[in-house]
């Protein structure tokens, strides 16, 4: 096994597509065992990252290091420690699944006979024994993903890159998926992966790195982001929606005006910030107690990453439209 | 640890990612019937070509001894430019399911994949070449000048189509769009085919059209080839030099162009 420190090493890469910027000066680094989400929208710079990572883009600026090798000058060794999945499944169609894992095995530097049995290990552990003679053509969406990752492990990676792995799949292949993830972790392998998904990020990642046309926009754990937009709130949720005006009414001070206004005729429920939050909880409960006003439900709830998300790329975007703006004034 | 993850980090081998990737395209080619119809097209094109235009040709004007000498380099040619077709579609094949991407990202080296397409192209070409000759057994041809004479008949056959599948491969890489590319190239197979002196002789065609027919690339792998194979008479000119550079000379031009194009086209997806 080669002695490296950092799955993966990113330093200031930049990419350039004529005139938009794909990339511009991201920087981040994967441990070995951990598991890091990038998490950003469609055309975010996400699938562009990973290419460059698995040596299928070169990088106009900055350096990459994946399992301790460069990857502008030192492809080779990358590509034989990295395992990459990509939004599209790429297999032979015209070949088995059988066939398509002896390929791979093969390619990677097994001899025919261990090709074969570690074909058969993975038909095993991916449960795709009952298909393994038929063509990859007729297999279903979760089937072709599966025997598409299977082909990825024939050898062992050092670093993974899973490019949005769970998009368009069916729930249980899904779960099999986010368990793999975890096996990469135990076994001590860096893993990248891409996501649009907050709960696949909030679920498998350590670290979470969100960004927004080709940019870092925030960088932390879950919690961490979570933080970021604000604290804890507690949700009041009446048992008659029309009950929403005599909630705040009853709140009286604990709720701020910003709160106040945030509701509309539509709401189902009040938001109240809790800084506090159970001794804010029960102060809501007292005074909604006193008010007589029956509840449905009243909890408190940290921000989801769909809120981070919203308000960082949210902000980003605007931002970025008002600096065009700007440029084109002054030019 | 589970079975999912093994510790195995073997050291890829040049030569036999090659023999597995040649055997990729290979493989299937015998159960889907790819094989049984690259016959059936060599057996349709003798049958398409030989019986209706047989009694047509009159031996005074093909200054040979049968239409069936006369014809078959034109069916073996036919023959390779259907492996080359197959080939592009292979190629386009490959760009759309995003393969060749993933062949990228392992330690391969870069043009294993086309060399490996190419070499599934000759033997697409030798099965072209075998039922060609077969069939043109069949209806009467014969090698006349000996073996090394139909070596080299063959041999040009397999030149012919090694430059075909290079060209073949790089539009079907290209255009990513497998059926199209398959049509767009019957179209010259056809032009090609039916405007040479593979199938009837020069002064046949509109003299405005002679000289293009004459010095087409075609032609003059025909004029070649049928030296190579000769005839039971003595009116097939000699195997000189003057009747086999041309042909050589073209194949040499295409080439000329092709790898440039090629490389452009592969170094782009980079």
């Amino acid at each position: 096994m080669s002695e490296f420190d950092k799955g993966v090493e990113v330093e200031g890469i930049g990419k350039s597509f004529g005139a938009v910027d794909a990339l511009r000066d991201i920087s981040f680094d994967v441990a070995r065992g951990e598991v890091v989400a990038l998490l950003g929208p469609n055309g975010a710079g996400k699938t562009t990252t990973v290419e460059i990572l698995s040596t299928l883009t070169r990088p106009d600026r900055g350096n990459a290091r994946v399992a301790g090798h460069d990857v502008v000058s030192d492809p080779a060794m990358v590509r034989r420690a990295i395992m990459l999945t990509g939004q599209h499944v790429a297999l032979d169609e015209m070949l088995t699944g059988y066939e398509n894992l002896v390929m791979f095995a093969q390619l990677r530097g097994l001899k025919a006979g261990a090709a074969r049995a570690r074909a058969r290990e993975l038909l095993h552990e991916f449960d795709l024994e009952h298909a393994a003679g038929r063509r990859v053509g007729t297999y279903s969406g979760g089937m072709r993903r599966r025997v598409d990752i299977a082909c990825g492990l024939v050898v062992r990676p050092e670093v993974v890159f899973l490019d949005e792995p769970t998009t368009g799949l069916d729930p249980r292949s899904r779960q099999a998926i986010w368990a793999l993830v975890a096996t990469f972790k135990d076994a001590g392998i860096a893993t990248l992966l891409t996501t649009q998904y907050l709960e696949e990020a909030d679920a498998l990642s350590d670290r979470i790195i969100v960004v927004d046309h080709g940019s870092i926009v925030a960088h932390g754990t879950a919690d961490e982001l979570k933080e970021r937009t604000g604290g804890t709130v507690c949700e009041i949720v009446p048992r008659d929606p029309a009950d929403v005006d005599a909630v705040a009414a009853a709140l009286g001070p604990l709720l701020p005006e910003s709160s106040r206004a945030a509701i509309t005729p539509e709401s189902d429920r009040v938001s109240v910030p809790a800084p506090e939050g159970p001794a804010t909880l029960s102060a809501a409960l007292a005074r909604l107690d006193s008010a007589n006003i029956a509840l449905a439900d009243i909890a408190l709830r940290r921000p989801s990453l769909d809120d981070v998300f919203l308000s960082l790329t949210g902000s980003v975007a605007s931002d970025g439209e008002a600096e065009l703006i700007a440029g084109e004034v002054f030019s | 640890m589970t079975l999912v993850l093994t510790d195995t980090q073997p050291v890829p081998s040049g030569l036999q990612q090659w023999r597995v990737l040649t055997k990729r395209l290979i493989a299937p080619t015998l159960r889907n019937g790819e094989v049984v119809v690259g016959v059936v097209v060599s057996a349709a094109a003798t049958a398409g070509l030989y019986i209706p235009l047989n009694r047509l040709m009159e031996r005074a004007d093909l200054q040979m001894s049968s239409y069936a000498q006369y014809v078959v380099p034109l069916i073996v040619l036919q023959a390779i430019s259907f492996a080359s077709i197959s080939t592009a579609f292979r190629a386009a094949n490959d760009s759309v399911q995003g393969i060749n991407r993933r062949f990228q990202s392992l330690p391969i080296p870069s043009l294993m994949p086309l060399a490996a397409r190419i070499t599934a192209s000759v033997y697409r070409c030798v099965i072209g070449l075998a039922v060609a000759l077969a069939c043109g057994f069949v209806i009467g041809f014969r090698f006349h000048r000996g073996a090394l004479s139909a070596a080299a008949f063959c041999l040009l056959a397999l030149l012919t189509g090694l430059v075909l599948a290079l060209l073949g491969d790089t539009l079907g890489t290209r255009s990513r769009d497998p059926a199209a590319t398959a049509q767009w190239l019957l179209l010259p197979q056809l032009i090609f085919g039916f405007l040479s002196v593979g199938i009837q002789p020069l002064q046949r065609f509109p003299g405005w059209l002679q000289p293009i027919v004459d010095h087409q690339p075609i032609s003059r792998l025909v004029y070649a080839m049928r030296a190579l194979a000769g005839d039971s008479g003595d009116q097939v000119p000699p195997v000189t030099w003057s009747v086999i550079w041309p042909a050589l000379a073209w194949l040499a031009g295409i080439t000329a162009v092709a790898v440039p194009w090629a490389a452009a086209v592969y170094r782009r997806r980079s």
